[in-house]
């Protein structure tokens, strides 16, 4: 807004005085000094008592200014040559009776106050509004800019002072259109959304087909920085100007980012294109959100099959698949391809002649992290009829007790998002007698179903059968695992039975959490009332001494959970929170602000966040934990408030209690998730080394996150070398393999990053699960050194392929040449600015790192999605001709 | 019914399948049509005795038909990756029946089949009325008629369940040892020498009641304290504290019992380590023959041929001798191991000489007639020092190599019986590294052998030749040294005097790993940086090393 207002005063500053006005006179040219006294003839004749005369004279004047054409940067000859009659027109004006000659006037003053009135004094405004409200374009554009900057002055004084508000509709309509006729989109927005976000949806009747696509970049670009809830309303009208001009997937990514599922029905059923819907499926299905189709969406029964099949993901495995061999990797990978042993000198320790079931769990992490989704590995999968059954069954017994949980679960890692195999290999364990190894398999089988929805509901049918199970460890792993192949799907037949167990005296304290955390997954952002109290009378209930158990921790998370993003709906919630005991109150009402404004970028929230860290706490009381982890959900949702909060977790770090400390790595790499910013990953580095070993245990876990599915060299090194100095403590060794693990996640194909589609939209069911796991890493002793380390396995609800696959019309894979560079930052820029710079040129299916853009590197395509992630149908364009 | 028949109604999906497959299919059709045909029909049961009959509950339930009119639905079932298309539910049996008809389709026997209905399970014993399967519907089906994984019989052992002591193995190193006060000269001996497998083993079987007579009480005791000295530092993961080693070994030697301002003084590791291995070679005598079998002599024993030469009267004698270590002399022309052994096997001595009737300088030369199997190596960097009344050290660098050499310092004899050996070392190497092994005879012996094979054979001229002691080469078809040794262990000292400074021990493990043991903490360390230890600053430098020798099978 700033603009026009700092253009009127470059005018006033070069108006002329007096004095060097006459030293001018000398230097005009003779032309100019026939203007100049033409135009003082004029004003005399303004001044004329005669009508007609004045008429004359006022159109000449005016025809005189419409005509100067002049640079920018010098005030034109009549305004400059009349400037000093500014006065005497005023003066004359008052003494006019009223007349349409009056208005004239007005509105030629209106224009002369463009360079003559002082600041502050609205005189053009003013005389505007007097004026005949003539075409305000013909004044030119420096008139509309000034005009509107003195606009929006006056609204804001209006507002301050409580007067009556003038009627500037018209004006500002005028304003608006004018500026979306000329290419200056982002002032238009402005001036409305300075005025009332209302009003903004003036803009819809001024928009065409040829600058709605710069309007809606720049509102839903905007909306980020609105106070709520003029952001949701910025977006609500780029949905409407979307929907307008048929730019359907766009409309979809606005109507998922405001998750509203009524705009995502509307666009579905707006559009007619087959194809394109199953475009709109693809990125529902990579929202990960639960989605059904009804008649109405797509009419044809075949169609609406394809259609849902789409939207669960059914045929992801085959995608990743097809990407993982045509980058060459489907060759499984053991741990010890990762721990690269060798490369160390000799300060490893000797090959252990005797296992370390420790070591052999992080192994199987390891495993599992490395080869998700690949069906193949070379621990759990090993063909079982290789010498006499002593095969897969092997590496499983090689863990120990509850080890073999997460041994076994990780077949449902390795076998991600393939249910019909995944299930056949998995089943075999179901009937294992060790209860362990049952508790394995459910879990694996929540996991093989994580982001995939089976029309049969396999998962469904096998877990509800153990989830009143009467060992509490299968319990877990079955509840653990509905948690994580319904996350999203607020299914209730689940929540029936799952919400008995949080009511009833006699569940362990372990189930109650668990079940406290799958609930809040299925039911993750839908602000579920019934489970909400579920979970509620859960926590009342429990005894002083359970409340400082470590894994109590999950319930306040389940709740929030249930309020991922929703922001002022869990204010009642957060209300009934104060009644809790003492000793989970802060904590619990962290957890809700973090969880409900996460992904928010929301500023206040942020600041009183960190007004609980700078406290220092007497009392060894737990809830900055949670606090600085909600910075990190908060502030992840841009760039810039990123960086800042990256900032402020630096002073933490050094002022901060032990508490704090130790939950720092872990919101840096929340932060930076799967995008290795060389500063965070200095400071992880630095804190792996850290006195504390809680503190090194969690940046070392960081270090994991920040690099996963980046195959980071500079990360595999630090990692590398922190196994050889931490090869006798047995804990951080087992950390150092896990984000090993992590880093060369899927193979460097897989991405945790909870954003996608340009970094717009934010998966909640990916921030759920990252957040579950890194409440649980606060406690890193108890639970994840524990016995409690499949929460691990959350991290798979934000496990998704970084790529880009481009498939045909007929869905199968259509490799073409794609530009692949850093994203370049577009909004409010005039032209066809490039979108990506330094980039290089592929052929598809290729990786996508963070902060990466792609586009079609050829015209003989066009994509059906606007921005280029995941699955992107391309449609051959008929305009292409083949070049000779 | 019809439509199952149909050749051309494969879903995609099933086409992947090759047509043998499709036949299978085709077949068990066929079967599935007989067996459900059989559920009608009881009595024909037996000619399919080719199947295992799913169990006599089916036939009771066959029986049992009431109703005239079966309500037949057609479903499509999904099992794996395949799929099963119209197969057929008769809503009057129980779902048993059905069962029974997948485990003809798919060979997973009913019991282990889940079928999953809409997010819920089918129960044997369900009614197909409240289970609400609709025509056409997709089932799924979950089951393998793989085998249960079953536990292993022995289950792993892990480090974490072990027993302390068993821990140390998976350690990969032994255990350090507590400083009891200026004791690192004694705790780094221990360490070098417990790094020699053979003497470990040799003093395990050393008994109690083994003394023999002329050994003394002291000597025994501290044979018996070294031995479970061993013991423990090899079962144990925390640092050992050797008490009862340390009041031994003070009672045996009282010298290491000297007191200075109420401390017990540092001592010279040399010392201790000489007096340590003396008393075992004492105590270690084999109880059986009364022969000078001793293990001690046995492996570190060298044996060596002097030949003593005066040049004034020009008399010349001969001796042998047995030492346990060789001297590396440090002089300035000394830049290397190998020149200061060289050095070290070159002495002038004043003796009465016979022939003049006075004491007269003779110079002694000596060459290794006998090598142990482990080769001790000493660098001598201390001489007192009168002026400060201490030994003094020197500081000059000198250089040892991770392999050592010795066959140039060996008399003729023992050359020629390492000959042999050599070559076939030699050619175990060059097979290693790729070369042909099959130039023997045409003498590719490597330039250096024959240099120092010329300059042996000059020096060596006229010498006596002595037969080799029977510990040297065993001349049986067994292992055969091949004169060339690798470094297992290296005591260092640190400091400018032997009284002071400290005293580390670096050791080769058995994985091939080095450990420092510096006291109660040990510290792995690189091999490459073991070679640093050679002095020239202030800096830890070697003072003693151990040698292994390496042998071939002949």
């Amino acid at each position: 807004m700033s603009d026009p207002k700092s253009g009127a005063g470059t005018f006033q500053t070069k108006a002329p005085t007096k004095e060097p006005e006459k030293k001018d006179e000398e230097h005009l040219s003779e032309e100019d000094l026939a203007l100049k006294q033409q135009l003082e003839l004029y004003v005399e004749r303004i001044q004329d008592p005669d009508p007609g005369l004045q008429k004359v004279a006022l159109e000449s004047v005016r025809h005189e200014i419409r005509t100067s054409t002049s640079s920018m940067t010098s005030v034109p000859k009549p305004l400059k040559f009349l400037g000093p009659h500014y006065g005497t027109l005023k003066a004359f004006y008052e003494t006019m009776p009223e007349s349409d000659l009056k208005k004239y006037l007005a509105d030629i003053l209106s224009v002369l106050a463009l360079t003559m009135s002082a600041e502050g004094e609205r005189e053009s405004l003013k005389y505007r509004l007097l004026g005949s409200e003539g075409d305000i374009g013909s004044w030119g554009h420096e008139y509309v800019r000034n005009l509107a900057g003195e606009i929006a002055e006056e609204f804001m004084k209006q507002q301050s002072e409580e007067a009556p508000i003038e009627d500037l509709t018209e004006l500002v309509r005028q304003i608006v259109s004018f500026h979306m006729k000329h290419n200056a989109e982002p002032e238009a927005v402005d001036l409305l959304m300075e005025l009332q976000v209302d009003d903004l949806e003036l803009l819809v009747q001024d928009v065409d087909n040829t600058n709605f696509k710069r309007t809606c970049l720049y509102l839903t670009s905007t909306a980020r920085y609105l106070p709520g809830p003029d952001d949701m309303l910025a977006l609500d009208i780029a949905y409407t100007l979307y929907l307008k001009f048929a730019e359907f997937a766009n409309a979809l990514q606005i109507a998922l980012f405001l998750d509203k599922m009524q705009y995502v029905s509307q666009v579905f059923t707006s559009c007619d294109n087959l194809l394109r819907k199953k475009q709109f499926c693809y990125i529902l299905a990579r929202h990960g959100i639960t989605f059904e189709l009804d008649d109405e969406m797509a009419a044809e029964d075949d169609d609406r099959e394809v259609l849902q099949d789409i939207i669960n993901n059914i045929k992801l495995s085959e995608s990743y698949l097809i990407l993982a061999r045509d980058i060459e990797v489907v060759e499984p990978k053991s741990p010890e391809d990762i721990y690269k042993a060798y490369l160390l000198d000799g300060r490893a320790s000797a090959g252990a002649s005797v296992d370390s079931a420790r070591q052999n769990l992080a192994a199987t992490f390891v495993n599992a992290f490395v080869n998700a989704g690949f069906g193949q590995d070379k621990l759990m999968t090993i063909p079982s009829d290789s010498s006499s059954g002593a095969s897969s069954g092997n590496w499983l017994f090689k863990n120990k007790e509850h080890g073999k949980t997460s041994a076994a679960a990780s077949l449902g890692m390795i076998l991600l998002w393939d249910v019909d195999s995944g299930l056949a290999q998995i089943d075999k364990y179901l009937h294992s007698n060790d209860k362990h190894v049952i508790a394995g398999a459910l879990l694996g089988v929540g996991i093989v179903n994580c982001g995939v929805k089976n029309h049969c509901d396999p998962a469904l049918a096998l877990l509800s059968e153990y989830i009143g199970n009467e060992d509490s460890s299968i319990q877990i792993a079955a509840i653990m695992g509905l948690g994580i192949a319904y996350a999203g799907a607020q299914n209730e037949q689940i929540c029936s039975s799952l919400t008995p167990l949080l009511n009833n005296a006699r569940t362990p304290l372990d189930v109650i959490s668990f079940t406290a955390i799958s609930l809040g997954l299925i039911y993750v952002g839908s602000c579920n009332e019934e489970v909400a109290q579920a979970i509620i009378f859960a926590v009342k209930y429990r005894s002083e001494s359970e409340l400082g158990e470590p894994l109590t921790r999950l319930l306040p998370l389940g709740l929030g959970l249930l309020y991922l993003g929703k922001q002022e709906s869990v204010e009642a919630t957060a209300e009934v929170s104060k009644t809790f005991n003492e000793k989970i109150r802060k904590y619990c009402d962290m957890t809700l602000l973090s969880c409900a404004y996460a992904g928010t970028g929301n500023v206040l929230k942020v600041q009183n966040l960190l007004g609980h860290c700078a406290q220092h706490l007497e009392k060894g009381e737990s809830h900055q934990g949670p606090a600085v982890l909600g910075i990190a959900m908060v502030a992840m949702a841009e760039e810039l408030g990123l960086e800042m909060s990256i900032r402020s977790l630096e002073h933490l770090l050094q002022y901060g209690e032990q508490n704090i400390r130790r939950a720092v790595p872990l919101a840096l790499g929340l932060l930076c998730i799967s995008n290795p910013k060389v500063n965070v990953m200095d400071t992880l580095s630095r804190l792996s080394h850290d006195t504390d070993s809680e503190v090194a245990m969690a940046a070392v876990i960081s270090l994991g996150l920040i690099g996963a599915g980046t195959n980071n060299a500079r990360i595999a090194g630090m990692l590398r070398n922190l196994s050889s100095y931490y090869y006798k403590d047995a804990s951080l060794l087992f950390c150092v393999r896990v984000a090993q693990g992590l880093v060369h996640l899927g193979k460097g194909l897989l991405t945790l990053n909870p954003y996608h589609s340009d970094r717009f939209l934010l998966s909640p069911t990916a921030l759920a699960g990252l957040v579950t796991m890194l409440h649980a890493c606060l406690d890193m002793k108890a639970i994840v050194l524990g016995k409690y380390h499949f929460v691990l396995y959350f991290l798979v609800l934000a496990m998704q392929p970084r790529m880009l696959m481009t498939v045909d019309e007929n869905l199968k894979p259509l490799p073409v040449q794609v530009r692949v560079g850093q994203a370049v930052d577009v909004v409010g820029q005039a032209g066809r600015p490039k979108t990506i710079t330094s980039f290089q040129t592929h052929s598809t299916p290729i990786l996508l790192a963070s902060g990466d853009r792609a586009e079609l590197a050829t015209e003989k395509y066009i994509p059906l999605s606007p921005i280029l992630e995941g699955h992107v149908i391309l449609i051959e364009n008929p305009e292409y001709r083949e070049d000779s | 019914m019809s439509t199952r028949d149909k050749p051309n109604q494969q879903e995609p999906d099933s086409e992947r399948f090759s047509s043998i497959k499709t036949k299978n299919k085709y077949r068990n059709n066929y079967r599935k049509n007989k067996l459900l045909f059989l559920f009608f029909k009881p009595k024909e049961q037996k000619k399919n005795t080719h199947y295992k009959t799913p169990n006599p509950k089916s036939r009771i339930l066959s029986r049992s038909i009431p109703n005239s009119n079966p309500i037949m639905l057609t479903v499509i079932v999904k099992w794996q990756k395949e799929v099963f298309k119209a197969v057929e539910i008769d809503t009057s049996q129980p779902p048993y029946v059905f069962k029974c008809q997948l485990y003809d389709l798919t060979g997973v026997p009913p019991e282990r089949q889940k079928i999953m209905v809409k997010g819920g399970l089918l129960k044997d014993d369900a009614d197909w009325s409240t289970v609400g399967v609709k025509q056409g519907q997709k089932l799924m089906m979950m089951g393998t008629a793989d085998e249960v994984v079953k536990a292993p019989e022995k289950g792993p052992v892990f480090m974490e369940d072990l027993p302390e002591e068993e821990q140390v193995v998976s350690l990969g190193h032994s255990a350090g040892l507590f400083n009891l006060g200026n004791t690192c000269y004694m705790n780094s001996t221990v360490q070098c020498l417990h790094s020699v497998p053979e003497l470990k083993s040799a003093l395990v079987k050393y008994s109690h009641s083994g003394r023999s007579n002329d050994l003394d009480q002291t000597s025994h005791m501290l044979t018996v304290a070294t031995r479970d000295l061993f013991g423990e530092l090899d079962k144990s993961v925390k640092p050992v504290a050797p008490m009862q080693f340390w009041m031994v070994l003070r009672k045996k030697f009282p010298q290491f019992g000297q007191l200075h301002n109420g401390a017990f003084m540092q001592q010279d590791a040399e010392e201790c380590w000489t007096q340590l291995l003396y008393t075992l070679s004492q105590s270690l005598r084999s109880p059986g023959s009364s022969e000078n079998l001793d293990t001690v002599k046995d492996l570190f024993g060298i044996e060596l041929a002097s030949r003593i030469h005066c040049q004034e009267s020009g008399e010349e004698s001969s001796e042998t001798e047995s030492v346990y270590s060789l001297k590396c002399h440090i002089s300035h022309e000394v830049n290397h191991l190998h020149e200061g052994l060289k050095h070290g096997l070159k002495s002038e001595l004043e003796k009465a000489s016979p022939a003049l009737g006075r004491s007269a300088v003779y110079l002694k030369e000596s060459r290794i007639n006998g090598l142990p199997r482990y080769l001790t190596i000493q660098f001598v960097r201390f001489f007192w020092k009168r002026e400060s009344n201490q030994k003094a050290k020197i500081l000059r660098k000198v250089d040892y190599p991770l392999e050592l050499d010795v066959y140039d310092l060996c008399s003729d004899e023992l050359r020629k019986q390492l000959e042999g050996p050599r070559q076939v070392l030699r050619d175990e190497e060059g097979k290693r590294l790729g070369l042909k092994a099959n130039e023997k005879s045409s003498g590719s012996k490597d330039d250096d052998v024959k240099m120092t094979d010329a300059e042996g054979s000059s020096n060596a001229s006229g010498e006596s030749s002595v037969t080799i002691s029977q510990e040297g080469v065993p001349s049986d078809k067994e292992t055969r040294l091949t004169g060339i040794y690798g470094l297992v262990a290296v005591l260092t000292h640190k400091g400018r005097s032997a009284d002071s400074g400290h005293y580390v021990a670096w050791v080769k493990q058995e994985s091939g790993k080095w450990i420092e043991f510096d006291d109660d903490n040990p510290i792995p360390q690189r091999e490459e940086d073991i070679v640093k230890l050679s002095g020239g600053g202030d800096w830890h430098m070697a003072y003693i090393c151990i040698y292994k020798a390496r042998t071939v099978l002949m």
